[in-house]
């Protein structure tokens, strides 16, 4: 008979090397999910409802330690000092890769400018030459570019966020018609790029933007 | 000495009796002589399946004395190399076979002289098919995709755990084991085997040794059978993963076998599905699994009875 599942360490649990990579250990520990989910086909009429429920909140347990960084450092120890895990000249550890997912890492502060959304819409209110340029009929790409310099936005900024490939907002401000994305994308574009400036109304705004080039190609 | 293969599930409809005989098809294919025993007593087909329709002599008339050797109840098949002791024709009470004369199947099995012997049994868990599972280290458990027929296998694996245990005591002693258990673990804790084990440890250890080789000296084989497109590849090896984990048995998983609804058709016509059909995804299936078969036995001891 085999040790008892609680008795396992946490590396025994999700069936992973105490080397494990922390890819490794999410890998394993999805699959130890479809294992004893409580509607996994496998572990069917396997475990009765309590067993079922501890054995999850084991792997839950051995997972968000091993996933975390600095919580599987303290918990290696512990095992080096259990002597269950031996420590070769501090090496346990060394092989591992830097996680992708930073466990500590908080959410909603992911980029400045969702930060200053607040202050942007001030700047835009306030702003003279903006709410000049708001005010106009047609609006070209050059018009765009004079309100993110006025706000102090750089361009990569807005790559940044709005996930826009660079050469294509160059295009926009520089009013390079021929290589524009077609206008299905182009009109997303133009809305993402407003809403990363706090500008409104996006879909006036915008439409006022499509009828410039509109204007522009017939000229052509 | 033969590579004596029972096989069986649990549950049935599973198709234990179409492996058995599509292994052994295969097998008498490779020029091994091969002896398939039905012993799903009571609700035997086996001899349907190798296209023996009349079976004149069967397993009763060993049991009941008729014939006072096992070998003279061995039926030629259409098929070279391939034999059969058929179960059909059985009294009606043979399903329910005393302990002495199950004793004495066993043996007469175990002296058999064929290369292989494959054991059809029955579905359930009683002890007829208990023992006659336990009879060799080499076993086979049938299964299908589905909640029903993996509950009985898991059912299955238990109660052979239970009938081994119960095995190495007699009748007063295993009461008292049964009433130490319940005393430790509490009332309903003298169905998981694993409690049972740790009281055999504390209370007989040197029993508890031998019982943990013996476990460990199984070679239980796990076939997923009716496996459909839209289901999950990956269950089967999960599934052995699960009983290793927890229950400490070493199950290998031996192969995947496809669902076919032509196999419905050639048990109609009563012919080898492999020689109707032999270009499905399931006699490749069939094929693979007799190959992987043939080459994972090592030398193997029978068990007690030989």
């Amino acid at each position: 008979m085999k040790k008892n599942f609680a008795t396992l360490n946490y590396y025994e649990i999700l069936d992973v090397t105490p080397d494990a990579a922390f890819f490794e250990i999410r890998h394993a520990y999805n699959a130890s999910m479809q294992m004893y989910r409580a509607d996994s086909l496998v572990s069917y009429s396997f475990f009765s409802l309590e067993e079922r429920q501890e054995i999850l909140n084991l792997l839950e347990k051995a997972y968000l330690t091993l996933i975390n960084g600095k919580e599987r450092k303290n918990y290696d120890k512990e095992l080096i000092q259990l002597g269950i895990l031996d420590n070769v000249g501090g090496k346990v550890g060394a092989k591992r890769s830097t996680g992708i997912y930073d466990a500590s890492r908080q959410w909603g502060k992911a980029t400045v400018l969702k930060d200053n959304k607040s202050t942007l819409k001030e700047k835009v209110a306030q702003n003279k030459r903006i709410n000049e340029i708001l005010s106009k009929q047609e609006i070209s790409g050059a018009d765009l570019k004079a309100i993110r310099n006025e706000l102090g936005v750089a361009i990569e900024k807005i790559a940044g966020e709005t996930k826009i490939r660079m050469d294509y907002l160059i295009s926009i401000e520089e009013d390079k018609v021929k290589r524009l994305p077609a206008a299905a994308f182009l009109k997303g574009f133009i809305k993402s790029y407003l809403k990363c400036l706090c500008i409104e109304p996006l879909d006036g705004v915008c439409v006022r933007y499509m009828d410039g080039l509109a204007r522009i190609g017939k000229d052509n | 000495m033969a590579h004596i293969w029972p096989i069986g599930g649990g549950k049935g409809g599973s198709g234990k009796s179409f492996l058995t005989s599509s292994l052994g098809r295969v097998l008498a294919g490779l020029g091994k002589k091969t002896l398939l025993i039905d012993l799903d007593l009571g609700a035997a087909n086996l001899h349907t399946l190798v296209d023996v329709p009349y079976p004149v002599k069967c397993l009763s008339d060993f049991i009941r004395k008729k014939i006072p050797l096992l070998e003279n109840t061995v039926l030629e098949t259409p098929v070279p190399n391939l034999y059969l002791i058929s179960g059909a024709h059985d009294n009606l009470d043979v399903a329910n076979l005393p302990y002495e004369r199950k004793v004495k199947i066993l043996k007469a099995i175990s002296k058999l002289n064929y290369e292989w012997i494959l054991l059809d049994l029955g579905a359930g868990t009683s002890f007829n098919t208990l023992d006659f599972f336990l009879i060799s280290q080499n076993n086979i458990f049938i299964t299908t995709p589905e909640p029903t027929s993996i509950e009985n296998v898991y059912r299955l694996v238990r109660s052979i755990y239970f009938r081994r245990i119960r095995q190495y005591f007699n009748a007063a002693d295993f009461r008292v084991l049964e009433e130490e258990v319940i005393q430790q673990f509490g009332e309903g804790s003298f169905n998981k085997p694993d409690c049972i084990m740790q009281a055999v440890k504390r209370a007989h250890p040197e029993k508890s040794l031998q019982l943990e080789n013996d476990f460990s000296s199984f070679r239980f084989r796990l076939v997923l059978n009716q496996l459909r497109k839209q289901d999950n590849i990956a269950l089967g090896p999960q599934i052995c993963k699960i009983i290793e984990k927890h229950l400490g048995f070493q199950v290998d998983f031996a192969g995947n076998v496809a669902f076919d609804d032509r196999v419905h058709d050639a048990v109609c016509q009563r012919v080898s599905f492999l020689d109707r059909y032999p270009y499905t995804r399931t006699a490749y299936d069939l094929r693979e699994l007799s190959k992987r078969i043939v080459n994972s036995t090592s030398e193997q001891l029978l068990m007690r009875y030989s």
